[in-house]
């Protein structure tokens, strides 16, 4: 396989290309989804794919081939079609190797595990015994095995292995509650605090009331603060700055949320997704991107670094900068004086459909689902359902109070794409709308 | 294809050797090519070469599901061990069956006048950078356009263990953009997507150099003479993107019956609508939402769907009333029913599951001009930016891109950032009269884990509702 890798590079250059770069992936992957507390279906994936990346004159083209059975032809296709494009300007270049990487290895126990049911068992257990009807989710384990090699000397090799679970456990339609296991040791992992956590969630959110639209003192958990880190460091990869589709435009050195907020992007540090590489061959590390509220880069990869002057983060993908891992820093409050902190306001525990009016300015709303908690001193009083929240992405991260002071890895279903490791938040004066009847 | 042929159908009687009571497998070799231009340089352009088999089996009650990219028996061999093996292992109580269909052996494709394949790079990437070059000669202030112009090729065999053997074709062509027009610091941002089910012919059909410089110029005006959107309770008409949004988001979802069975309540959420909810008032008499795959060039075209079930009109509400699921075989069998034809899967590596295909309104009988004489005080909402709504698709959220003020009638000034906050049965319960005018734009629809982005259409006329809360 890793012959295969060095075979693309060599023959693109021999076609001519300035700079190639082949990332053959194994991937091994098995899943189990659950609905109505059983299995409903059971995964199992077995492919091959060459991520490959080559630039003729300037020209950038990229694919994924599935066919390794002869590569030396989809090379010469794609030089073929890369000869009929146009030069890109701004293209400059990809990451000089040889590069030394971390020294990581996947769990053995993890990567011999054949069957996820009694993980399955133990969170519909969990969420059962705190008192759910219904649950539904998924139990994965990823493994995946990358071989790199590039026409700037960089040969390298990541297997990486995880495991993950969502579940969703409902009292009722409009009462339910969200848990996540995230863990690369089978030791670390656990779906039943996972299942609990929704179960929990879903029996302090039954008889929920119609919401009350205005302005609130909110707690986020960290599923859902993790969405607006989520979104945050998606916007900021230099990619979306250039094609206005962020907030963080001309923001470098600016204030972009509140002293207490910290946010770092480590694809070396322990995540589901921690990796050694990224698309150039560049190996991870850490960078942080907002350091007490004040915006200290954006993500890049060598071309857009070059487009900033300044140096890549290495974040390169296939064609666009991205972000591996967020890590938030923990704030200095307990979970237990962040809420207490609230005299009337809001638990929120989940979210999706986050969309923007404008990416440029990031005025946004986001739709809550699963417990949406009404706290008044402290405690949770009644549950609500059927709001909104209406906010704008920078003001909300500038209304940051406090951070709790431990992180949960959280990645979720689209909402949060990656792994980011986040505490609970107290946010101040937060727009809360709802539909009209 | 003789090869894959052999593969799909070696998978399927290995699956009932191996003890599955019922297989079926799908071959699916999809050819992309996607164009990335950002503020008038070609980024790159990203070849798809996509192509293997997936299987999914019925053992025991349960259902396995494994796909590979190597295209030899041993391989396929391996991949029906692996399906019938979780299959068999799964712990699950309650026995999965599936809607009885007749079996069919088809070949369909979709015509290209002028097939993709043969149209040169140069000629796509010119169509894009001419976009791009006419827009800046309106002399407007857009820092940031981003066009990604699409075009995918899909191969599908798919064969089970009823009998059924079904060759299809779908050329496909789409575009998304982003366009963001600034003036005195404040940005109106815009995106949209046009798709097409056939050959590059679909180019010319969406007119797009005159869509996307009306679009620069109504955000340029929007800037220049928008004014803040009336507030409280007035009379509203939508165009057809906010109709066709309406349709996918307030009917297509809470309509598809996996949904409605919780099978999908991790991820994209269950409905409002109960299982015993066919006949259950939505909204008024004059609302009729369809889905129908056969609609010729919709990006979501098909005759036969992937477990192999003929595609037909599906009338989800029909004067009002919830009317019928969507239904795969798997949920259809639950329902005591028959599967009308909503499974489709984005790739052969995963299962097919419960989707829409081209969801709209349907049509009725008045002119835009008539919906507008009606309105003494109100607003005509043309397009959307921002939009989303709860996971049982109760709360919907649709914020005005192209909105004017309307009185007595007539067409005012713009209005910036309208806002309609609405739950499904007030926003259909307004509907009081449906415009003859029509129009389809795509989407990509979310849903499923692994995540499956699919193909769909998302259309309808104007429409106009009556004394409606809006901000």
């Amino acid at each position: 396989v890793e012959d295969i890798a060095a075979r693309i590079v060599e023959k693109a250059l021999q076609l001519g290309c300035q700079d190639a770069v082949a990332d053959l992936v194994h991937n091994r992957s098995y899943q189990i989804r659950f609905a109505q507390n059983e299995p409903v279906i059971s995964n199992r994936w077995r492919e091959e794919t060459a991520s490959v990346f080559l630039v003729f004159d300037k020209r950038v083209v990229a694919t994924d081939i599935k066919d390794l059975s002869n590569t030396d032809m989809a090379v010469e296709r794609l030089v073929k079609i890369a000869k009929s494009s146009q030069r890109n300007p701004d293209y400059a270049g990809i990451a000089h190797g040889p590069f030394k990487y971390a020294r990581t290895r996947p769990d053995p126990r993890i990567l011999a595990l054949e069957d996820g049911h009694k993980f399955v068992e133990a969170a519909i257990h969990g969420a059962l015994e705190m008192g759910a009807r219904e649950t539904a989710g998924s139990f994965w384990r990823y493994e995946d095995e990358h071989f790199l090699r590039t026409s700037n000397g960089v040969e390298a090799r990541d297997h990486r292995a995880s495991l993950y679970l969502s579940i969703r456990a409902l009292t009722s339609l409009e009462s339910s509650g969200h848990g996540i296991a995230c863990a690369t040791k089978l030791s670390q992992f656990d779906p039943e605090k996972a299942g609990r956590k929704a179960g929990r969630i879903a029996t302090l959110a039954k008889d929920p009331k119609p919401g009350k639209a205005g302005r609130y003192t909110v707690v986020l958990d960290p599923l859902i603060f993790g969405s607006f880190t989520d979104n945050a460091v998606g916007r900021l990869s230099a990619y979306a700055v250039l094609a206005g589709l962020s907030p963080y435009g001309k923001k470098i050195g600016k204030r972009v949320a509140s002293e207490v907020v910290t946010i770092a992007d480590d694809g070396a540090g322990d995540s589901i997704s921690r990796k050694r590489f990224d698309a150039e061959g560049m190996p991870t590390r850490r960078h942080v991107l907002i350091q007490k509220g004040i915006l200290k880069t954006y993500l890049h990869n060598t071309s857009t670094a070059r487009r900033f002057k300044t140096r890549t983060t290495g974040n390169a993908g296939l064609i666009a900068p991205e972000p591996h891992a967020v890590f938030v820093k923990p704030g200095n409050w307990t979970k237990d004086e962040i809420f207490s902190e609230v005299k009337d306001g809001l638990w929120l525990t989940n979210t999706w459909y986050t969309r923007y009016q404008s990416y440029v300015n990031g005025d946004l709303s986001t739709i809550p689902r699963d417990g949406i908690l009404h706290i008044r001193k402290g405690e949770v009083v009644e549950a609500w359902k059927d709001v909104r929240l209406t906010d704008n992405l920078i003001r909300v991260m500038k209304n940051v109070v406090a951070l709790s002071d431990k992180t949960e890895q959280m990645m979720w279903w689209g909402e949060v794409s990656i792994p980011n490791h986040v505490p609970y938040a107290l946010i101040k004066d937060v727009g809360i709308t709802r539909s009209a009847e | 294809m003789e090869l894959e042929q052999d593969l799909v159908d070696f998978a399927v009687d290995y699956a009932r050797r191996k003890g599955a009571t019922y297989a079926e497998a799908r071959f699916e070799r999809q050819e992309q090519e996607n164009f990335f231009l950002k503020n008038g340089v070609l980024d790159a352009l990203y070849l798809g070469q996509d192509r293997g088999i997936g299987v999914k089996v019925l053992a025991n009650g349960s259902l396995g599901f494994a796909a590979t990219n190597t295209l030899t028996k041993p391989a396929v061999r391996e991949i029906v061990d692996d399906s019938v093996r979780i299959a068999k292992g799964s712990r699950r109580k309650t026995p999965i069956t599936f809607a009885q269909e007749e079996s069919i052996t088809a070949n369909w494709s979709v015509p290209e006048e002028k097939k993709l394949a043969d149209v040169p790079v140069e000629e796509k990437i010119q169509e894009i950078r001419e976009l791009d070059k006419q827009l800046m000669a309106l002399g407007f202030k857009i820092p940031a356009r981003y066009f990604q112009l699409g075009d995918n090729r899909i191969v599908k065999y798919f064969g089970n263990s009823e009998g059924s053997r079904i060759h299809s074709y779908s050329p496909r062509l789409r575009i998304f953009y982003y366009l963001t027009v600034m003036q005195d610091g404040e940005a109106e941002q815009t995106h949209r997507n046009y798709g097409w089910s056939g050959g590059w012919e679909g180019v010319r059909a969406w007119d797009l150099t005159n869509r996307i410089l009306e679009e620069a110029k109504s955000m340029d005006r929007s800037l220049r003479e928008g004014k803040k959107s009336p507030e409280g309770k007035m009379d509203l008409v939508v165009g057809p993107q906010v109709s066709g949004i309406a349709a996918h988001e307030s009917c297509g979802h809470p309509t598809e019956a996996d949904r409605v069975l919780g099978r999908e309540a991790s991820q994209a959420g269950k409905s409002f609508i109960s299982p015993d909810g066919l006949g259950m008032k939505i909204g008024s008499e004059h609302v009729n939402v369809c889905d129908d795959p056969t609609i010729e060039h919709a990006i979501a075209y098909y005759v036969t769907d992937d477990e192999g079930v003929r595609a037909r009109r599906r009338y989800l509400y029909k004067e009002g009333r919830v009317n019928e699921f969507l239904q795969n075989r798997e949920t259809a069998s639950y329902f005591q029913t028959r599967s009308n034809g909503a499974a489709r899967a984005v790739n052969y590596n995963v299962e097919a599951i419960v989707r829409m295909a081209n969801t709209f309104v349907e049509p009725k009988d008045h002119s835009l001009e008539e919906l507008l004489e009606g309105v003494r005080f109100g607003v005509y909402m043309k397009s959307f930016m921002e939009w989303n709504i709860d996971d049982k698709r109760y709360n919907a959220k649709y914020a005005g891109r192209e909105a004017y003020f309307v009185e007595n009638g007539v067409i005012k000034h713009p209005v910036r950032n309208t806002v309609i906050e609405l739950t499904t049965p007030t926003f259909w319960s307004a509907v009081d009269a449906v415009g003859k005018d029509f129009e389809f734009e795509a989407g990509f629809c979310g849903k499923s884990d692994p995540g499956q982005a699919l193909d769909a259409s998302l259309g309808g006329p104007s429409m106009r509702l009556r004394n409606v809360y809006l901000r």
